[in-house]
C-alpha cells in the first residue's frame, strides 16, 4: 500500500491519464494469453483441491448420506458461495446503474463471479436430497410453503439457483458480446474462433450499442431480483426452517446484504491481484478502490444494523421461541464462532476501513477484504451448522426444547469447504484466458467519458454523463 | 499595524494571474487569499491548500460522548436498581443503545464546533470586504505588516486587471 | 441528467433570496390564517391536557392510536432530510443541490412536531421529565433505561440537535450573501449570525469536508432513530402483529419512502409558490420519482417480508389478527387504500418518465404516498392492539374522537407554519450550492454531440 498511496499523495491534484483506445485493445486483449507460471500454478493447485472437494462431497454422501445433522458445514458452504458469487455481479451492476464512471472498468470482473455459481449448485445437489421432509410423521414444520405442496421446497430452490446461474452468464455474455468481436479481430487462434462465434456478428452499430445497454439493464434488474429471491429461499428452506420455533422475518434481508458484503469484497480481491499481476494498474485506477471501499465499508456497518435490529428484539422478547432461538443461534455451542465472525465481519474491517488513508490504498483494503470473508465464512457456520444439527424429529417442535450439542467438522467437510472455495476461484480464473478481465470496451468509455483538465490552475477530472 | 487591500475581479483566470504575480513578487503563502462567493476546485487559483485538523474533533467528541454515557447509563441503574422484564440491572444490550446516540451526539457537536472553528468563525473583524463577492466577483485579498509592500501588491493586482482595489 | 444551464449569480440572488429581500405577497395572509389554525390547534391540545384523555377515543385494549400513529409518520417524514442530504452529498449526486436545505428544514420542523405526540399522549406532559431526566426528582427514582420509551428521546433529541446544527452549518455561506443584500437590522442579524463568513478557501474547505463528515454521522443516526421507534413495538412480545425482527429496516425504509414523498410536494410547492422555475425543474422531479421506485420497491419487498413471516409461523392469534387487518371491515378497506396508495398507483406511473416530469402529477401522487403511509402506520398499530386477546375483559372498538382529528390537522398546520416562517428569514434553496453547480458542471463535446459533465476534484 504504502508506496502507491505515497504516491498517490504526493501528486494529489493530477488525475491518471488517459489510456489509447488502441492500447487498451490490444493490451488487454494480449492478457488473455500471456499467463504467468505463477497463474498457472495457482490454477492447477486450485483444480486439484477442487477435484478433491468434489470426491469429498461424494464421499461424504456415501458415509454420511443417512444423516442430516452432519451436514451443517455444505449448507454453510452453499450460503457462502451464493453470498460471494451471487453477491459480486450485482455490485457492478448497482453503481451502473446509477451512472458511476468508476465502476465501468470492472463490470466485467464482477460479472465473471457468476461461473462460480456453478459450485453452488453442485454443493447444494445432496442438501437437496438430505432436507427434512415439510411433513413428519403428520405434522408440518414452520415453512413458507404453508400447504406444503409436492416437491417443496426442493424443487423451488434448485430452479432458484439455476435461474440465478443463467442470469447470470447472460449477464455476463451480454456485456461480453463487443469484447467478443475484439477478440474475433485482435486475437489468434481458438480464441478467434470463438470469438467469432460468439460476438455474433457485431460490428458496433447504434443499435447494436442501444439494445446491448438495454440488455443489460435488463439482465441486471432481473439477476437483482432472482438474487434476492434465491437467498429468501436458500436461507428460510435450508437454515430458518429447520430451527423449530425460530421466526426471524429479517434474516433473509440480513443474507442479501452481507452478500453484498461478500460480493463487494471479493471483488477488491480480484481487484487487487489482477490488477498487480497481469499489469493492469493504468486501466483501473486507484479511485475504484476508493469507491468500493466506501461501499463496502457501508456494507460492514449494515451488517451489524441487521445483526442488532434482529438480536434486540430476540433479546427484549424472551418468549421460549426467542429463548430458544437465542440459546442455539448465539449463547450456546457456537458462541465463539460468533463472537469470531462479528469481529471479523464487522469490527475489524470497519475499524481498519474507518481511515481515509487505508482507503486510499489497496493492501489494508485487500487484507480487509480477506478478513471479511473469513468472518463472512464463520458467521455462515455458525448459523447453518446449528440450523442442521437439530435431530429430524424435533424440528417440528413448535419451539426447540433441547439444545443439541454441536457437529465439529470431519476431514470431509474441511475438504469440501476448501474444494468448492478453489473451484469457484478457479473456475473465475480459467474465464480470464477466454476474455480480458477488464472490459475492453467499458475501459475505453471510461477514457472517453473522463478527461483530465485544467481547471484555471487546478487539476480536476471533467466527467461526462449522458443520458 | 497590519493592514489589507482587496482587488476584485469578474473572472477566475485574472484572478488566479493575480495570486501568480503576488507568489513571483516574493510574498508569503498566507499573507494573500481569494474570497469567492462559492466553492471552486481545489487549486484553482494555485492558493495556497489550507491544512486542517478537522478529523479529530469527532473522534474526541465521541470518545466524550462514549465515555459520558457508559456512566450515564450504568449509574442511573445502580442507583435505582429494580429488575423490569426479568432483565438484569446492567443490561449492555440496552444500554449500548443509548450508548450509541450519546457517543453519535457528542460527536456530531464536536464536528460542529470542529468546522467553525477550522473555518476560523467566528470572525469578529473580518477586514476589507466587498459584497459583490458574494454576486460572482472574486476578490484577492493582501494583508501586510510591512506598509511600504503596498505599491507592489496594487501593482500586481492592476497588472493582473483588477476592476477595483479597495484599502481597509 | 441535469441539463446545463447559465444562471448569472446577481439573478440566482434576487430569485431565491426573494422571500426574504421582497416577500411574496401571499406569504402574510397565508401565515396569519396559519397562525390562527396553529393557535385553535393548540386550545384544542391544551382542552384535552385540562380534561384528561377521556376526550380521545382511547379506550381498552387500543391505548395507542392517532396520536402514536401520527408520531411515527413524521418520524418517518423526518427521514428525508437526511436521506437526500446526507446521502447524495456523500455519493456527489449533482441533482441534490437546489433539495437539500428544504430537506435538512423538514427533517427538523418533522421532528419537533413528532416529539408533542408522545408528549400530549402522556396525559400529564410534565410528569414527563421525570421519567426521562436523570434527575433525582424524588425518592431516588431514576430512569429504566432498558425501556424503549426512553431510548426513544434520547433517539430523537439527538437527531434533532445534530440535524439543527447541520442545517445551521450549511447555512453559513447563504447567511453572508444575506448579510451582504440587507440593510439595517436584518444586516445587524445576519451579520451576527454569519459569524463573519468571507468565502476564503479554508471556509469553503471546511464546508466540503465538513458537510462530508457531518452527512456520514448523520446517517447511522438517521437510521438509529427510526429503528428505535420501530422497538417501541417490536420488543413487546405480547402483542403479536408487533413482535417482529424486521420492524427496524421496515420502518426505516417505510420512513424513506414517505420523507423522499414529501420532499417532492415540498419541492412543486416551492416552485409553484417562489416561482423557482429556474432552479427546481422537471429533471429534479425525475431524479426523485427514480430514487422512489427504488426505495418503494424495496420497501414493498419489506412489507412482503413482514406479511410471509408473520404467517410463516402458523400460530393461531398471529393469523387471526392478519385476518382481521385484510380481510375484517373496515380494516379491509384500509389495507386496500394503503396498498392502493402507498404502491400500486403512484409507482407504476412514476415508470413512465412523462409523469416523472410532470410536477402537478409527482405532487399529486407524493401526498398518495403519504396517505397510504400514514394508514401503514395505523394498520400496524391500531389492528394489532385492537384484536381481542385471552385476558381483556372490556373491550370496544377504537373511534377516534373529534379532538384526535383535530390535533392531526393541527399538525399539518403547524409544520407548514413554521417552514413559512423560516422562508421569510432564510433561503429555502441553498444558494451557494446552487452557484456550485454552475461552477462544478460543464459540456464536453464527445463528436457531435454535446454531453453534459461535471468536473470531479481529485480524490
Amino acid at each position: 500500500m504504502a508506496s502507491e498511496a505515497v504516491a498517490h499523495a504526493s501528486d494529489h491534484h493530477a488525475p491518471p491519464p488517459n489510456v489509447d483506445a488502441n492500447v487498451v485493445a490490444k493490451e488487454l486483449i494480449a492478457s488473455t494469453t500471456n499467463a504467468s507460471a505463477r497463474f498457472k500454478t495457482i490454477v492447477w493447485i486450485l483444480g486439484i483441491l477442487g477435484i478433491i472437494g468434489i470426491v469429498s462431497l461424494i464421499l461424504k454422501w456415501i458415509d454420511q448420506g443417512d444423516d442430516s445433522t452432519k451436514w451443517g458445514y455444505v449448507a454453510s458452504l452453499v450460503s457462502f458461495l451464493l453470498a460471494v458469487c451471487g453477491g459480486a455481479p450485482m455490485v457492478a451492476m448497482a453503481p451502473v446503474m446509477a451512472k458511476a464512471n468508476w465502476v465501468r472498468p470492472i463490470t466485467r470482473l464482477a460479472a465473471m463471479f457468476s461461473f462460480g455459481s456453478l459450485v453452488t449448485i453442485i454443493m447444494l445437489i445432496p442438501l437437496v436430497a438430505l432436507l427434512p421432509p415439510l411433513v413428519y410423521e403428520g405434522t408440518r414444520r414452520r415453512s413458507i410453503w404453508f400447504e406444503a405442496p409436492d416437491y417443496a421446497p426442493h424443487i423451488w430452490s434448485v430452479i432458484g439457483l439455476l435461474l440465478l446461474f443463467i442470469t447470470g452468464l447472460m449477464l455476463f455474455y451480454s456485456a461480453a458480446i463487443p469484447d467478443f468481436a475484439s477478440m474475433r479481430d485482435h486475437s489468434t487462434g481458438w480464441r478467434q474462433r470463438w470469438g467469432k462465434r460468439l460476438a455474433r456478428g457485431w460490428v458496433g452499430t447504434d443499435i447494436q450499442w442501444r439494445t446491448l445497454r438495454m440488455r443489460i439493464g435488463m439482465f441486471g434488474t432481473f439477476y437483482f431480483l432472482i438474487l434476492v429471491f434465491v437467498t429468501f429461499l436458500i436461507s428460510t428452506d435450508y437454515g430458518q426452517s429447520v430451527i423449530p420455533g425460530s421466526r426471524d422475518a429479517i434474516y433473509p434481508m440480513s443474507l442479501t446484504i452481507s452478500s453484498f458484503q461478500g460480493g463487494v469484497a471479493a471483488i477488491v480481491i480480484a481487484l487487487y491481484f489482477s490488477r498487480k499481476w497481469m499489469n493492469l494498474e493504468k486501466f483501473v485506477h486507484l479511485d475504484a478502490f476508493w469507491s468500493l471501499s466506501r461501499l463496502l465499508f457501508a456494507l460492514t456497518l449494515l451488517w451489524v444494523y441487521f445483526f442488532y435490529s434482529s438480536f434486540i428484539v430476540f433479546w427484549y422478547g424472551r418468549s421460549a421461541n426467542d429463548i430458544a432461538t437465542l440459546d442455539l443461534l448465539i449463547r450456546g455451542p457456537m458462541v465463539y464462532a460468533f463472537i469470531a465472525g462479528a469481529i471479523l465481519i464487522w469490527f475489524i474491517p470497519w475499524w481498519i476501513l474507518i481511515w481515509n488513508r487505508v482507503r486510499r490504498g489497496t493492501t489494508a483494503m485487500v487484507v480487509g477484504a480477506f478478513i471479511i470473508l473469513i468472518g463472512l465464512m464463520l458467521d455462515r457456520i455458525r448459523y447453518f451448522v446449528s440450523a442442521w444439527s437439530v435431530p429430524q424429529d424435533q424440528i417440528h417442535q413448535k419451539w426447540l426444547k433441547v439444545i443439541p450439542e454441536t457437529y465439529f467438522p470431519n476431514v470431509y467437510d474441511i475438504l469440501i469447504i476448501i474444494g468448492g472455495i478453489s473451484l469457484a476461484a478457479m473456475l473465475i480464473m480459467l474465464v480470464t484466458r477466454v476474455i480480458p478481465v477488464l472490459s475492453v470496451w467499458q475501459v475505453q468509455e471510461f477514457n472517453l467519458l473522463a478527461k483530465p483538465i485544467r481547471y484555471v490552475r487546478g487539476h480536476a477530472t471533467l466527467v461526462a454523463k449522458p443520458d | 499595524m497590519t493592514t489589507s487591500i482587496l482587488g476584485l475581479f469578474q473572472q477566475p483566470e485574472p484572478a488566479a494571474d493575480a495570486m501568480d504575480g503576488l507568489k513571483e513578487a516574493g510574498f508569503e503563502l498566507g499573507t494573500f487569499d481569494v474570497l469567492t462567493g462559492t466553492p471552486y476546485p481545489e487549486g484553482a487559483f494555485g492558493e495556497h491548500v489550507p491544512q486542517h485538523r478537522l478529523f479529530r474533533f469527532p473522534a474526541f467528541g465521541a470518545i466524550i460522548g462514549f465515555t459520558l454515557s457508559i456512566f450515564l447509563t450504568a449509574a442511573t441503574q445502580l442507583a435505582y436498581p429494580m429488575v423490569t422484564g426479568g432483565k438484569p440491572i446492567l443490561s449492555i444490550f440496552a444500554m449500548l443503545i443509548i450508548m450509541y446516540e450519546m457517543t453519535m451526539l457528542a460527536g456530531v457537536i464536536a464536528t460542529v464546533i470542529g468546522i467553525i472553528f477550522e473555518s476560523r468563525l467566528p470572525n469578529l473583524k473580518p477586514g476589507v470586504y466587498d459584497t459583490r463577492i458574494t454576486e460572482g466577483w472574486i476578490g484577492v485579498v493582501i494583508t501586510f505588516d510591512d506598509e511600504s509592500k503596498v505599491a507592489d501588491a496594487e501593482n500586481v493586482l492592476n497588472k493582473a486587471g483588477a476592476l477595483e482595489i479597495k484599502h481597509a | 441528467m441535469q441539463q446545463r444551464r447559465e444562471l448569472d449569480q446577481v439573478y440566482t440572488n434576487r430569485k431565491l433570496l426573494n422571500g426574504q429581500l421582497d416577500t411574496p405577497k401571499w406569504w402574510a395572509p397565508t401565515v396569519a390564517i396559519l397562525g390562527i389554525a396553529v393557535i385553535l390547534g393548540l386550545f384544542v391540545i391544551a382542552t384535552m391536557i385540562n380534561k384528561g384523555l377521556g376526550v380521545t377515543g382511547l379506550a381498552r385494549p387500543v391505548y395507542w392510536g392517532l396520536f402514536i400513529t401520527t408520531f411515527v409518520f413524521w418520524v418517518g417524514i423526518s427521514h428525508a432530510g437526511i436521506m437526500i442530504s446526507a446521502i447524495l452529498r456523500l455519493t456527489q449526486a449533482e441533482w441534490r443541490r437546489p433539495v437539500t436545505r428544504a430537506a435538512e428544514l423538514l427533517t427538523v420542523f418533522s421532528l419537533l412536531t413528532a416529539l408533542v405526540f408522545p408528549l400530549i399522549h402522556a396525559g400529564r406532559p410534565w410528569r414527563i421529565a421525570y421519567w426521562i431526566l436523570p434527575y433525582d426528582f424524588a425518592r431516588g427514582i431514576y430512569p429504566n433505561i432498558r425501556s424503549p420509551l426512553i431510548m426513544d428521546p434520547v433517539a430523537i433529541s439527538t437527531y434533532l440537535t445534530g440535524s439543527t446544527l447541520f442545517l445551521y452549518v450549511a447555512l453559513l455561506p447563504d447567511l453572508g450573501n444575506l448579510r451582504d443584500r440587507t440593510t439595517g437590522w436584518k444586516n445587524a442579524m445576519y451579520t451576527v449570525l454569519a459569524l463573519g463568513w468571507r468565502g476564503n478557501p479554508r471556509q469553503w474547505k471546511m464546508q466540503t469536508v465538513g458537510g462530508i463528515l457531518l452527512s456520514a454521522l448523520m446517517l447511522p443516526i438517521f437510521v438509529s432513530v427510526h429503528s428505535i421507534v420501530s422497538w417501541d413495538f417490536a420488543v413487546a412480545s405480547a402483542v403479536e402483529g408487533w413482535h417482529s425482527t424486521i420492524f427496524a429496516p421496515y420502518f426505516v425504509i417505510g420512513a424513506v419512502h414517505s420523507g423522499v414523498s414529501a420532499v417532492v410536494t415540498m419541492m412543486a410547492l416551492m416552485r409553484w409558490l417562489w416561482g423557482w422555475d429556474d432552479f427546481i425543474r422537471p429533471e429534479h422531479f425525475d431524479a426523485l420519482a427514480r430514487l422512489l421506485i427504488v426505495v418503494a420497491t424495496g420497501w414493498l419487498g419489506f412489507t412482503f417480508l413482514e406479511l410471509i413471516f408473520a404467517l410463516y409461523g402458523q400460530d393461531a392469534p398471529e393469523i387471526a389478527l392478519r385476518e382481521m387487518q385484510i380481510l375484517t371491515w373496515p380494516w379491509n378497506l384500509l389495507f386496500i387504500i394503503f396498498l392502493l396508495t402507498g404502491y400500486l398507483i403512484p409507482v407504476p406511473m412514476w415508470l413512465f418518465k412523462r409523469v416523472r416530469t410532470n410536477i402537478a402529477l409527482m405532487f399529486w401522487t407524493s401526498i398518495l404516498v403519504n396517505i397510504g403511509m400514514w394508514l401503514e402506520r395505523f394498520l400496524i398499530i391500531v389492528p394489532g392492539l385492537a384484536r381481542r386477546t385471552p385476558f381483556v375483559y372490556t373491550w370496544e372498538a377504537y373511534r377516534p374522537s373529534a379532538v384526535e382529528w383535530t390535533i392531526l390537522v393541527w399538525s399539518f398546520a403547524w409544520v407548514t407554519f413554521l417552514m413559512l416562517l423560516f422562508s421569510r428569514f432564510f433561503p429555502l434553496v441553498p444558494l451557494f450550492e446552487q452557484k456550485e453547480s454552475q461552477v462544478f458542471t460543464d459540456d464536453v463535446m464527445i463528436g457531435r454531440a454535446k454531453v453534459p459533465a461535471i468536473v470531479r476534484e481529485a480524490e
